[in-house]
């Protein structure tokens, strides 16, 4: 694209740039959220970032949402939903709602939000969790046909995961100026966005929902977790996210703040490289893998270095996901075991492996963990040398490549699906680009798992796998996240159990 | 009779044209007049002595975990023991140890680097300075460019490419510091090439190589020890900026400016993580200055650097 | 002295292209960041035809030939990460990181000029080495450390500044500090060995000679000329920052062009890599040759030799 950029429009924004940013708000009407890292679009399926997914909550509204006290999934701007036959969902849409521009929302908007997402030459991030949905029909302006590829029982929760756009905006404004100006439904709407610096949301006064307390949001950009810190029990900020479990007390004893935790879906893991995408590698061999995950005392590592702020996994199900099986019992240390399955799979004198680490983004205290577990293996005979890949972005594309072997950090969201599928198919199932194992029995139980709308059957499946996945000890597995926020003592807050923050539900502490 | 050189040399430290000194004897007792330097000197030959001999006088390896000992504080502090005197870092390893053992890291980097730096530095300021034409402008263009493209992106690139390792470092670190040698150097040898022993020789029928590596390069030696001294705090200091980046020395090696980097997090509350390594690298920096300062002012007081 | 800003023209102009030239060369070496544009599912044609759209089959002399004709005219590209225009977003964080910078020259020469005349008055005394040891341990520390310190003190406990952001006259005080006592040392360094060179002048020795009293000496006569290497100093400085500038911005969360400049080399983002650098080697640049214009002005000498 060619554009001339005229001196006089340079300057323009030189000068816009240096005005002061102290805008209208007061404290008392103004909530500060802190993020690490901006998101690079408001165009939420457009983009990975988990931030770009939690700052679409608060300017779109899905079809469906997700109560935070019972978990489960409730109408948001779908009322009510049912299936017609095996591969229909029909929809029923909220009445009386409208955009930020005015326009009213009905069926249109549902259909071009979706067809936009799923159509192959637009590329959109999202494109593959919708991928089930063949084609979406208007049924009349408040009810909408979902046709799918086969039976969708994930369907329900998937309504969660896709935002709202205004079909009038998608329609008439270009590309670029989307990935901007997001016209959504939610209950704030978008002031402005200063890159890399903060965002500036403002109250939605003729939200359909509950209305939310505060009248302005900031969401300021600020990289160093100890500047963060700092910032909360200054006063500067009001929540914060992801603080280290080692930071806790900083915060506990400030007077200024409390910090408050809650189980998450993010599931953490070391990835072996069963498949051998990267090649030959000790990992192919089962006892080596079994090994791996008796060597390290993970239960001993939660409690000290992440001050039990973990919960063990004994795959990489997580305790929330359907389909989870509370009876397996996870790898328990065992040092001489370990060393005679390495000697028996051919590797008396130990053997040495490369392990790719990346740093903090999602995972809290991941480098020591990584320490920790490494000085762990090295007990079993594992001589473990950590190559540390400085950028996630760049680890991420590694990884997808097929390059992330032998062993490499990798922890799931489930993309807030609480279902086990949602973790078997991207991170086990053969051949998918974050998954390093092969299996064709498991991927046969995979693809029964979701072609059924049998939660009970479901459920059964689900049990096999894991004992499948334990069994054949196909990644090592650590255990579930637990997210951990600072907060305010201005401010009443929950930390939310989807990794999703919602500025729409705070509200100021009672003295 | 002052030669005019271009202000920017001036305010490097081009020396302005005196006889040059007699350097067979430079009176020993004049060292009581750099007793600071002196006394530096002493301090320096403290820490490289602890990191040469760190196997014997580390109380423990640096690398063993102990994770339910991490976050130790200080001996002197509640809640410490005389078992870790500095206390433990955010695994559980010793960080007085870390700190004996980081400080092989960083001399190692420092002195390494300084070398190729000042080699390369030198002979590209020799031959600017003494051919001058084409071959002055094409290397002068060269160093401007190198001292205007930032040292930081520069790292970036080539640490991206090649990967970060010890080696690495070390001939990132020294390339990126070459021009200021050879800045200084050039105008050095722009004024020493017009003296009569030079064109002497020249007369004599000596060859290019010979004028250079016999009678100007000695009289250059003291500002070149003098600039290489007071680079290896700064190099020492880059590393550490390095490492903060995450592009440095990996761990779990210990070096002063990766510890740093691990420890920022815990500034608020285990304090001693980052502070230690910062204190060293300070200690470290300070005293190479003075011990630098004292070494120009002995071996030649109008030395401007 | 037109033939002097000339010559400082054409010197300025290959310096900037010679940045450009490195910048290219090195990101184009480093890695492939159409793996990182490609959504999940893409397959070897897809990725075949975006090395294509992107132009980046082509040899490197005609890549670079395509960017600099185009960068001339204002158009740096698209960035890969966000889809806006290079050129915009890095426009945007300028203006930070320019006053962040001057900021920190000002702070800088603030604790460089004093002791470093100083120094150059009392040569060889402890009060040099004094001098030496209070400006290196503004470098000696970390800036990182000096920064969260800063921020411990100032804004946790004694709740006078705010922590970090940017915005107000306040937000400016300690990143403009710690970036400041970063480059106190060589600036103090380099304004010591101006003035110490100014002082043994001939026509000081006369002032001297002729009886004035030792501060006018100094004021009247030094100090106008000391600004000379002043000023050089400021320009040379200049070029250094951008690495004291990317720790300080992310301490500070400060907006500013570094920070992107550290990101976008991470994300392969070359189009805005390429522009920061290049435009950044302008603003230096154009530094330098203002420098150099003033020194000539006030220093005849300068201009006509060499």
């Amino acid at each position: 694209m060619r554009r001339r950029i005229s001196i006089g429009f340079a300057l323009s924004l030189l000068l816009l740039g240096s005005m002061s940013l102290a805008d209208a708000q007061t404290k008392d009407d103004t909530l500060v959220y802190a993020l690490q890292s901006d998101v690079d679009t408001w165009d939420p399926p457009n983009s990975v970032l988990r931030e770009a997914i939690i700052l679409g909550y608060h300017v779109f509204d899905h079809l469906a949402a997700r109560d935070l006290k019972t978990r489960r999934v409730g109408p948001s701007l779908a009322t009510a939903w049912k299936t017609i036959d095996d591969t229909t969902w029909e929809v029923k849409l909220r009445q009386g709602v409208k955009f930020h521009d005015g326009s009213p929302f009905t069926a249109k908007d549902v259909k071009a939000s979706f067809e936009r997402v799923l159509d192959p030459t637009k590329k959109m991030t999202a494109r593959g969790n919708h991928a089930k949905i063949k084609g979406v029909d208007i049924v009349d302006d408040y009810t909408v046909r979902f046709r799918t590829d086969g039976p969708y029982p994930l369907f329900v929760e998937r309504m969660t995961a896709l935002v709202i756009h205004s079909e009038k905006a998608l329609r008439e404004k270009p590309h670029e100026w989307v990935q901007e100006n997001p016209i959504g439904t939610g209950p704030y709407k978008l002031v402005r966005w200063n890159r890399k610096q903060e965002h500036l949301l403002v109250r939605n006064d003729d939200y359909w929902g509950a209305k939310p307390h505060f009248k302005h949001v900031r969401i300021r950009i600020i990289p160093e977790q100890a500047t963060q810190i700092a910032e909360l029990i200054s006063g500067g900020v009001d929540i914060i996210k992801a603080v280290p479990p080692d930071q806790m007390d900083v915060i506990d004893k400030s007077g200024q703040a409390r910090t408050a935790s809650s189980p998450i879906l993010r599931t953490a893991m070391l990835q072996l490289d069963q498949a051998a995408r990267g090649g030959p590698n000790p990992f192919t061999d089962r006892r080596v893998r079994q090994a791996a995950n008796l060597a390290v005392d993970a239960d001993a590592i939660i409690k000290h270095v992440l001050n039990g702020l973990g919960d063990r996994t004994a795959t990489a199900v997580n305790p929330m996901a359907f389909g989870w099986d509370s009876g397996l019992k996870p790898y328990k240390q065992d040092l001489g075991r370990a060393k005679k399955l390495l000697a028996e799979a051919g590797f008396p004198n130990g053997v040495d492996i490369t392990f790719n680490t990346g740093p903090p983004v999602v995972e809290p205290a991941i480098q020591q963990t990584n320490d920790a577990i490494v000085a762990d293996m090295a007990k079993a005979g594992f001589r473990v040398k950590q190559n540390y890949i400085g950028d996630n972005t760049v680890l991420v594309a590694r990884i997808k490549e097929g390059k992330g072997g032998p062993m490499f950090n990798w922890s799931w969201g489930y993309y807030s699906v609480f279902d086990a599928d949602a973790i078997l198919y991207d991170v086990f199932k053969c051949g998918e680009n974050y998954s390093y194992y092969c299996n064709k029995e498991l991927d046969d139980m995979i693809h029964a798992g979701r072609s059924t709308l049998d939660q009970k059957k479901r459920a059964e499946i689900y049990v096999k796998a894991q004992k499948l996945l334990f069994d054949d000890a196909a990644y090592l597995y650590k255990w579930g996240l637990r997210g951990v926020w600072g907060i305010s003592n201005r401010v009443e807050y929950q930390a939310p159990a989807d990794e999703v923050d919602r500025m729409f539900l705070a509200t100021p502490r009672k003295k | 009779m002052k030669t005019v050189t271009a202000s920017t040399d001036v305010a490097l430290g081009a020396k302005t044209v005196a006889p040059a000194p007699r350097r067979s004897r430079i009176p020993l007792r004049r060292l009581w007049r750099f007793k600071w330097g002196v006394a530096a000197g002493a301090v320096m030959l403290l820490v490289v002595a602890s990191a040469v001999c760190a196997p014997w006088i580390a109380p423990y390896s640096p690398v063993t975990v102990d994770i339910q000992h991490r976050l130790g504080p200080p001996a002197w502090m509640e809640g410490g023991t005389r078992a870790h005197l500095l206390g433990t870092d955010q695994i559980g390893r010793d960080l007085l140890s870390r700190v004996i053992y980081g400080g092989r890291v960083s001399l190692l980097i420092g002195t390494a680097a300084v070398l190729v730096s000042s080699g390369i530095g030198v002979l590209l300021g020799l031959a600017a300075g003494y051919f001058a034409g084409r071959i002055d402008w094409t290397i002068m263009t060269l160093v401007n460019v190198m001292l205007t493209f930032p040292f930081v992106l520069l790292a970036l690139a080539v640490i991206a490419v090649l990967g970060p390792s010890l080696v690495n470092m070390i001939i990132v670190l020294g390339v990126a510091d070459w021009p200021l040698y050879a800045r200084v150097i050039r105008a050095e040898t722009m004024a020493i090439r017009e003296r009569e022993f030079v064109l002497a020789g020249r007369a004599l029928g000596m060859s290019h190589v010979r004028i250079i590596f016999n009678q100007i390069l000695p009289n250059l030696v003291s500002v070149i020890v003098v600039i290489a001294t007071l680079q290896v705090a700064r190099v020492i200091i880059l590393e550490s900026f390095l490492s903060f980046l995450g592009l440095g020395v990996q761990p779990p090696t210990p070096a002063w400016g990766n510890m740093l980097g691990e420890g920022r997090v815990y500034m608020l509350n285990s304090w001693w993580i980052a502070t230690f390594p910062g204190l060293a690298i300070f200690i470290t920096t300070l005293t190479i200055n003075l011990m630098g300062n004292a070494l120009r002012d002995w071996l030649d007081p109008h030395m401007k650097v | 002295m037109k033939y002097y800003a000339l010559r400082q023209l054409i010197q300025l102009a290959v310096v900037v292209v010679g940045i450009s030239m490195l910048v290219f060369g090195i990101l184009h070496v480093i890695g492939d960041p159409v793996l990182l544009l490609l959504p999940q599912n893409a397959g070897k044609e897809e990725y075949e035809r975006y090395h294509k759209m992107l132009g980046l089959d082509k040899p490197i002399p005609v890549q670079y030939w395509k960017f600099a004709s185009r960068a001339v005219q204002g158009d740096f590209g698209t960035s890969w990460y966000t889809s806006t225009p290079a050129f915009k977003l890095v426009l945007e964080r300028m203006p930070p990181t320019l006053y962040l910078t001057t900021a920190g020259l000002v702070m800088a020469l603030l604790i460089a000029l004093p002791l470093g005349i100083l120094a150059a008055l009392k040569r060889h005394s402890f009060v040099d080495n004094l001098c030496t040891m209070l400006a290196v341990a503004g470098q000696a520390m970390p800036i990182f450390w000096l920064g969260i310190m800063l921020i411990i003190i100032f804004a946790v406990r004694l709740k006078v500044l705010p922590a970090s952001g940017y915005g107000t006259w306040e937000h400016f005080l300690m990143p403009a500090f710690t970036l400041g006592a970063f480059l106190a040392p060589i600036t103090m360094r380099l304004v010591r060995s101006g003035v110490i060179e100014i002082l043994n002048m001939e026509y000081i020795r006369t002032a001297r000679a002729k009886g004035f009293a030792e501060p006018t000496v100094i004021v009247k006569h030094a100090f106008r000329n000391a600004c000379i290497p002043v000023i050089t100093v400021l320009g040379l400085q200049f070029g250094q920052l951008l690495g004291g500038a990317i720790v300080t911005e992310t301490v500070f969360a400060w907006p500013g062009v570094a920070t992107l400049t550290v990101d976008s080399i991470r994300n392969q983002d070359f189009p805005v890599v390429q522009c920061a650098v290049v435009l950044l080697a302008l603003i230096i640049v154009a530094v330098n040759f203002v420098v150099d214009m003033v020194v000539g002005l006030l220093d005849p000498r300068i201009r006509l030799g060499t």
